[in-house]
């Protein structure tokens, strides 16, 4: 911890951010996001396991982009979705600035090769929950997951809380907002709700960084993150391709081999 | 609200007989926004189409389904009848009543209601049309063509005769290719510089070719009609102008072992060269790399002699940038090496050498004035071994294709060897023999039945030394796997035809597609055999698959057809199904983000980069723009888009969604 | 209720294959059930998995997908792009829960008249096996209400 003050005071100091985004405590212990501006407000910077919030996401929106360079504190999954973001244009390479910690070592990665090197070491599979629950769903009757999925969707609100934390979902302009048509009505609605996760989740495969933040974020407990997880395991499983782990665009759903293998086009 | 007019047509029973037409233009009436609807016999006839165009001009209609055939079939008619009227072609749609309805389906109500069913559909689909124009991209009437082989040049002499100017870059000293380097050439066994070099000739010569030797691509822009092409030109050390051909300083130059690339390395040549003597354009090169000057910093024999003071050591590459319409690819193959072989040596036997070699041994103009020497001491081999498919259609040498040209060199090999050594023995293993070209098969059957030379179908497993001889081992599957075994003096390898190195380099700098092996790929393998993917850039000869020479020639002349055909234009028209990237004030400016997931999904690179810029010259935003040039309308990047930025002209998000939401 | 169930069947075909081929079907007069209604999208590449996701909002019972063989694809690689994008959608929706039964993906060539009638009768057969979509009918209701 005292290490990771350390280098982000120093980075400050000598100009090489403009702030440091990591990890405060707010209200009832709660962890949220601080960008700290001055080694002053470094102090108050925290880093424990109940920092799990992927910090990636306030990197392509406007204000932090006007900030000028920001350092973040990174989760593995934060650095994933650095990546992705490389890759997909949201943010240029010279842009990132990592303090990936380690045992109480804190590394500076600044480019997207030195994230990839850095996570080629890590194997940060899906949460062993996660992962179970995926399976136990794939051993249910399609009848009854279709029930689940009903039950569980029937709870949301529609907020879009899931896509405003996910670090991938920075569409200045959402299909959900689309109205010239309106592919999916406004309303939160059965039909509406389930034509918005399967949207999500389609726009996903292929892009997840499987942070999970998505299900975190749901006020209501939706385990939305299951869903993109699954469409992200489904493109890696059948074309080898993986969201973030590369800074050079490999977007499995807009590249092909002539022999990828299905088995249902008749 | 739209004015749609509905004009079913009965074509006579075809449709008629199944579908209850006026019942059908009955219930369209109702249709919301349809403010006439009629039925007719033939809509496509002459009475069909002025009835219809009347009816445009009465009821002001601005938009038109007409429920008849296929589109696939008259789409172009009515749409250019509706525009005779007045009205925007792409305005028109058709319901296809016939195809997919009349003569599919039993009459009945269910066959009567699926007709009104397609109309409503197509109804709702016209509502969200928008009237749409052709577009015109300028073309700039010069050609380019890399590579000066047989294909090259049959391709820029073609493009030249037909009136344009043509650029051929051609990367080493001299354009000919490996053509050039051929003794005498199948089926016909003429000699191939005879027929060659006149041509090259005719090349340097005309008015309307410029020749860019010792050149090479380095940098392409733009689109069909349209490139900026930057070409490297290596520095000759030598200003070509004042460069006469005399020859003096080649014959001066001291460094004189240096391994001769134009026969194989069979012979040498000096550090200053042409790489032969019938080289076009007839001026030497140095060859830095072996030059005494630029290793020791002193020498410079050349400058002295030269009469005309050409030589110019300080000559530096140069960059030369071109307005280009139209590019042909005929950048030829590579033969793969004897090195390759590690079962016959690796190489290391002199007296085991490829096709190109021998081609060298047997020319006239070749090293040893055409008679034949095995290369290790100069002796006339008494036996000569001949092995084809060495490399070809073999997957652990990376090779599972045919290499094409092999079994019918192989052949010309044996006869030549056999025409210049009466009494010398030649055998040839083989896989089979694919002799399908005209006169072909006779060719080989004349080698085997007039010039006696013995066809052993089998491979060679084994070649080693023993006495001075190069023992070949190998099973002759015809006679039931029997183990042969012949001593030769000389082995020729019929070695596979590869792509060149870097040619995937430079298919990337030219944005267009390339096979597994490195060959440049067609746009269609049946019905686009000259043309890329990329708008304006086609291929001619053995750069796109092993090829002879008639092949290439032909290919090339198909190629020149099409860009003379490209050319015939000041401007072209393309359909407006193209697909646009939608813009809006800012400080969005557009809903695309700059994400470019689409750019590889589109097959024809269609997709390139847009800056917006705020008045300073700073760039606010890069999003995706489409070249229309290059577009061609197959929507894949408009369903990969997630915030639906793209959007495809003629069959937009808007047209789609309008149809399901009928149904 | 006693009205004999007829599905609908909804089919989104390219332009230049299997558009092509159920033309072909008309010229050579192949019979086949009326129920399915064709889209025309110049490539299996256009079709953006919105697209059926709206055609089951409007009570499709049946969805067909087709276009040119790999290797045929009159853009060539609209349809590569295509199949990996329904290889995910598929995986998908069945893990929603989506009856995926419901969509046959199929490549018809403009060579394949009869294939055309032949896929249109199996899939008008098997969804008239299936009963209509009740599942997704009941939230497009309860949707628009
Ligand atoms: C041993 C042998 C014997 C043969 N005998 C016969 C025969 O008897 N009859 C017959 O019909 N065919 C024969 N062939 C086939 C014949 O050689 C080819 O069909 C013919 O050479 C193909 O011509 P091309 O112009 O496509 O390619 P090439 O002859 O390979 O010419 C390509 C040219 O492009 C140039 N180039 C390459 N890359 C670049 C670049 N990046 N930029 C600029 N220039 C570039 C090369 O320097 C070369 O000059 C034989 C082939 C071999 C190997
Ligand atoms: S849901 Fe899809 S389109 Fe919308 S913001 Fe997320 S990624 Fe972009
Ligand atoms: S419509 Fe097809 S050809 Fe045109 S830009 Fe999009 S992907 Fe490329």
């Amino acid at each position: 911890m005292e290490a990771l003050k350390q280098k982000a005071k120093e980075l400050l100091q000598n100009g090489d951010v403009k702030a440091v985004l990591g990890y405060a405590v707010g209200t009832a212990g709660v962890r949220r996001p601080h960008f700290a501006r001055n080694p002053k407000q470094v102090d108050a910077l925290v880093l424990d396991e109940k920092c799990t919030q992927n910090l990636a996401t306030y990197l392509t929106k406007h204000e932090v982009k006007h900030l000028g360079k920001v350092a973040v504190v990174a989760l593995p999954a934060t650095q994933r979705a650095l990546l992705q973001l490389v890759a997909e244009r949201q943010l240029r390479d010279d842009a990132i600035c990592l303090l990936a910690v380690d045992g109480g070592e804190v590394k500076t990665l600044s480019s997207g090769a030195e994230v990839e090197q850095h996570l080629a070491l890590k194997t940060d599979a899906m949460p062993a929950a996660d992962k179970a629950m995926i399976e136990k769903l794939m051993a249910m009757t399609r009848e009854q997951r279709w029930a689940y999925w009903q039950q569980e969707l029937s709870r949301c609100v529609k907020c879009y809380a899931c896509r405003n934390s996910c670090p991938m979902c920075y569409c200045e302009h959402c299909t959900m907002d689309c109205n010239r048509p309106q592919w999916v009505p406004v309303a939160s609605h059965a039909l509406g709700n389930l034509e918005y996760h399967m949207v999500r989740a389609m726009h996903l495969a292929g892009r997840c960084v499987e942070c999970g933040e998505c299900g975190r974020a749901c006020p209501v407990g939706i385990p939305v993150h299951l869903l993109t997880f699954f469409a992200e395991e489904s493109t890696a499983k059948q074309f080898g391709q993986r969201a973030g782990h590369t800074a050079k665009l490999d977007y499995a759903l807009s590249t092909f081999k002539p022999d990828d293998k299905e088995t249902f086009i008749r | 609200m739209s004015r749609i007019g509905v004009f079913t047509c009965h074509c006579g029973e075809n449709i008629g007989a199944t579908v209850d037409c006026a019942k059908v233009s009955e219930m369209c009436q109702h249709i919301p926004g349809v403010v006439h609807s009629v039925d007719y016999k033939y809509m496509c006839s002459d009475p069909g189409q002025r009835m219809m165009q009347e009816a445009i001009k009465e009821h002001s209609l601005d938009g038109v389904v007409v429920a008849a055939c296929s589109p696939r079939m008259h789409e172009p008619t009515f749409r250019r009848a509706v525009s005779n009227a007045g009205v925007n072609p792409y305005m028109c749609e058709m319901a296809n009543l016939r195809e997919h309805c009349s003569w599919v389906h039993e009459k009945s109500e269910a066959t009567t209601q699926k007709a009104a069913d397609l109309i409503r559909v197509l109804v709702e689909k016209v509502k969200h049309n928008t009237p749409l124009f052709p577009i015109k991209v300028p073309v700039t009437k010069t050609a380019m063509v890399v590579g000066g082989g047989v294909a090259g040049i049959q391709v820029a002499l073609d493009i030249a005769n037909g009136g344009h100017k043509v650029i051929l870059v051609e990367k080493s000293p001299s354009i000919g290719g490996h053509m050039s380097q051929l003794s005498e050439t199948f089926p016909t066994l003429d000699c191939s510089q005879c027929i060659l070099t006149p041509r090259m000739v005719e090349a340097a010569q005309h008015p309307n070719i410029t020749l860019m030797t010792y050149s090479e691509v380095e940098k392409v822009d733009g689109f069909i009609g349209n490139f900026k092409v930057t070409v490297r030109k290596k520095a000759r050390k030598l200003d070509e102008k004042l460069c006469t051909g005399c020859g003096l300083c080649i014959q001066k130059c001291p460094n004189k072992k240096i391994s001769d690339e134009f026969n194989e390395g069979l012979g040498t040549r000096t550090a200053i060269y042409v790489p032969f003597p019938q080289a076009v354009p007839n001026k030497p090169v140095i060859d830095t790399l072996n030059c005494t000057f630029y290793k020791t910093g002193k020498c410079k024999v050349c400058e002295k002699v030269c009469p005309t003071n050409a030589i110019r050591f300080e000559q530096e590459d140069e960059l030369v940038t071109l307005d280009i319409g139209a590019i042909v690819l005929a950048t030829g193959f590579k033969l793969m090496k004897t090195e390759a072989f590690p079962e016959y040596g690796y190489g290391k036997h002199k007296d085991i050498i490829d096709g190109m070699q021998f081609e060298r041994l047997a020319s006239a103009s070749g090293p040893t004035a055409g008679v034949m020497k095995r290369p290790s001491d100069g002796k006339e081999p008494e036996t000569v071994v001949f092995i084809a498919c060495s490399g070809s259609r073999d997957r652990s040498k990376g090779v599972p294709y045919c290499s094409k040209v092999c079994c019918m060199y192989t052949a010309k090999h044996a006869m030549l060897y056999k025409h210049k050594v009466h009494s010398g023995k030649a055998y040839v293993f083989y896989m089979d023999i694919r002799a399908s070209g005209k006169d072909y098969d006779e060719f080989v059957r004349r080698a085997i039945e007039e010039d006696d030379v013995k066809y052993i179908r089998g491979r060679v497993s084994k070649i080693y030394e023993e006495d001075g001889k190069l023992i070949v081992k190998g099973a002759d599957t015809l006679m039931g796997g029997e183990q042969v075994e012949i001593k030769a003096d000389m082995v020729v390898l019929a070695t596979a035809v590869q792509s060149n190195d870097r040619s995937e380099e430079l298919a990337q700098t030219l944005h267009v597609s390339y096979d597994t092996y490195g060959f440049f790929a067609e746009a269609h393998p049946k019905l686009r055999p000259v043309e890329t993917n990329t708008g304006g850039i086609f291929l001619a000869g053995a750069c796109q698959a092993p090829r002879d020479i008639p092949e290439s020639v032909a290919q090339a002349s198909a190629a020149a057809a099409k860009v003379l055909g490209l050319f015939s234009q000041d401007q072209l028209t393309r359909e407006p199904i193209v697909a646009v990237v939608n813009r809006q004030a800012g400080p969005t400016f557009s809903y695309c983000v700059g994400c470019f997931l689409c750019q590889t999904a589109c097959p024809y690179q269609a997709i390139e980069q847009e800056h917006i810029t705020a008045r300073n010259g700073d760039v606010i935003k890069t999003i995706a723009r489409i070249n229309p040039g290059l577009c061609q309308g197959c929507g894949t990047c408009v369903a990969t888009c997630r915030t639906k930025a793209i959007d495809l002209q003629g069959f937009s998000n808007e047209q789609l969604y309008a149809e399901i939401m009928t149904l | 209720m006693t009205e004999k169930f007829e599905p609908k069947i909804t089919a989104f075909v390219c332009n230049w294959c299997t558009y092509a081929g159920a033309d072909l079907t008309g010229t050579s007069r192949i019979k086949y059930q009326s129920n399915v209604r064709v889209l025309r999208v110049p490539c299996t590449g256009r079709i953006d998995f919105m697209l059926l996701m709206k055609a089951f909002q409007k009570g499709t019972d049946g969805v067909i997908v087709s276009g040119c063989h790999p290797n045929d694809c009159h853009y060539t690689s609209g349809n590569y792009h295509a199949r990996r994008r329904w290889m995910v959608y598929k995986d998908l929706m069945d893990f929603m829960g989506v009856d995926t039964n419901r969509v046959t993906f199929s490549w018809v060539s403009a060579a394949e008249g009869a294939r055309w009638a032949q896929l249109v009768n199996e899939v008008t057969d098997n969804i008239r096996n299936l009963g209509p979509y009740a599942e997704y009918k009941e939230l497009a209701v309860a949707g628009i209400e």
